[in-house]
């Protein structure tokens, strides 16, 4: 199981009045107050998500810049658009204007400035409006066009809203699952390679190495792994042992996590 | 701070000490005028040698640098360094909007282009350095805030020469930043030469 901490900037645009600060304000770390927005065009904030996938575990962080709406500002924009990694283009459903600019106006500009970068779309003020409404459709078909998510959300009521960063977040890293998923390609394939790895693989997670070889060796002794001629069937059980181990000094999803994967490599290993 | 609070305690001393002997100098009467003028010259060698001695304490205090943010221009925050702890403090979003005020300032001021290399704020002054891939943003709480500056244009380039290429196609993984410690902690020293 490999950790990584990844920090990604995205910005936050649509016209002025959609509700952008409003729909992000209680899902990020805010720590300056909104009116920057109004005075020096732009508020950086925060958001942290972990994202787990069979042998990786991102600790997302996504620097998230509001920038200011009106479309007048551009010189400011560009400045703070430069080095955006991501997009969250937001319109309101209860003004079709809106949504039809995210792509006339601003996925236009984003491209000529940082080029196309992983974007979401979202239709905010849902609880204003049916999601079937013409705004609704618009937006969908948008979507469908340029090959992005879209999501209907409220700031009212919380609707999807941290579906914006998850949706996002999974768009952000799948650089890093193609990158990780060729290296898994070259991972060991022997029983006894694999083993070696479980091994190195445990150690490292759990940080205090002393202890950790203490833990596989009781583990291995329990379930009668002869670590010179290994065979499945007691690697196997030693992998239950470890996985309570690691439920106590990680978390029981990472345990299940790297339990499932481990007997996942040590299935297909030969030998 | 502490320093600088030692060294006019000192200057205050001084002052107070050869005003007074200046004084008897020429208001007591002395018993002739070679004791006057051995008196007045014993004053002006010890002015002298204080005088020598505030400069060498002065020359030789460090510039004590209290925070150091290694960005890139886009405002992503590389590391941080701090001598203070500040819980309240979210370094990220800190790095975020010292970009943000400083695009404002450029896109607002200045049509050529130019670059915010100072902010003053009461007690502290935040110096800025840019480079192609890199900008270091240190902040000083001694009155010094020149002597930095040289360090930290050197520091800045040497970064740029090292790490510049590698940041500027950073794909934000902290495992990818290089061993930038070694640079950046030897300038929070408040002593970096080339």
């Amino acid at each position: 199981m490999d950790l990584r901490d990844i920090l990604k900037k995205v910005v936050l645009l649509g016209d002025g009045g959609v509700g952008k600060t409003s729909l992000v304000a209680r899902y990020v770390v805010n720590k300056f107050d909104d009116k920057y927005i109004a005075t020096i065009g732009t508020k950086v904030s925060r958001k942290d998500i972990q994202i787990v996938k069979p042998n990786l575990i991102i600790n997302l962080r996504m620097m998230i810049w509001d920038i200011l709406g009106q479309k007048e500002y551009s010189k400011i924009r560009s400045a703070s658009l430069s080095g955006a990694q991501g997009l969250i283009l937001v319109g309101d459903l209860s003004r079709p204007e809106t949504i039809r600019s995210l792509e006339s106006f601003w996925m236009k500009e984003v491209n000529a400035i940082v080029g196309r970068i992983p974007t979401i779309i979202v239709g905010n003020k849902v609880d204003l409006t049916a999601s079937n409404s013409m705004a609704g459709t618009i937006l969908e078909s948008m979507g469908q066009r340029l090959g992005v998510p879209m999501l209907l959300t409220s700031a009212k009521t919380g609707d999807n809203v941290e579906s914006i960063f998850s949706t996002l977040g999974e768009l952000l890293i799948a650089d890093l699952i193609t990158k990780q998923v060729a290296t898994k390609e070259k991972a060991p394939q022997s029983l006894a390679e694999v083993v070696d790895f479980i091994v190195q693989d445990f150690c490292a997670q759990y940080g205090d190495l002393e202890k950790a070889m203490l833990i596989i060796q009781h583990q291995f002794e329990d379930a009668g792994v002869d670590i010179r001629k290994p065979a499945k069937d007691t690697v196997l059980r030693a992998l239950d042992g470890l996985a309570k181990a690691e439920e106590l000094s990680l978390t029981k999803t990472v345990a299940r996590v790297n339990l499932e994967e481990r007997q996942r490599m040590i299935i297909l290993a030969k030998g | 701070m502490e320093q600088d609070i030692k060294t006019q305690t000192l200057i205050v001393m001084s002052v107070a000490i050869f005003a007074t002997l200046g004084v008897v100098a020429f208001v007591v009467p002395f018993a002739n005028q070679n004791t006057r003028l051995f008196f007045i010259m014993v004053v002006a060698v010890l002015t002298g040698t204080n005088v020598v001695g505030l400069l060498t304490v002065w020359r030789s205090s460090p510039t004590i640098v209290d925070e150091v943010f290694l960005m890139t221009p886009s405002g992503m925050l590389l590391k941080h360094y701090t001598r203070r702890l500040r819980p309240d403090q979210d370094e990220d979003i800190l790095a975020g909007m010292l970009t943000a005020v400083q695009n404002f300032v450029r896109e607002s001021f200045d049509e050529a282009g130019g670059r915010l290399n100072e902010i003053r704020f009461e007690n502290y002054d935040i110096l800025i350095s840019h480079s192609k891939n890199i900008v270091i943003a240190a902040i000083i709480s001694t009155k010094k805030p020149e002597r930095l500056r040289d360090q930290l244009r050197t520091a800045t380039d040497d970064m740029e020469m090292q790490f510049g290429e590698m940041i500027s196609h950073w794909s934000g993984d902290k495992k990818e930043l290089g061993d930038v410690d070694l640079l950046m902690k030897k300038f929070l020293s408040g002593k970096y030469r080339k």
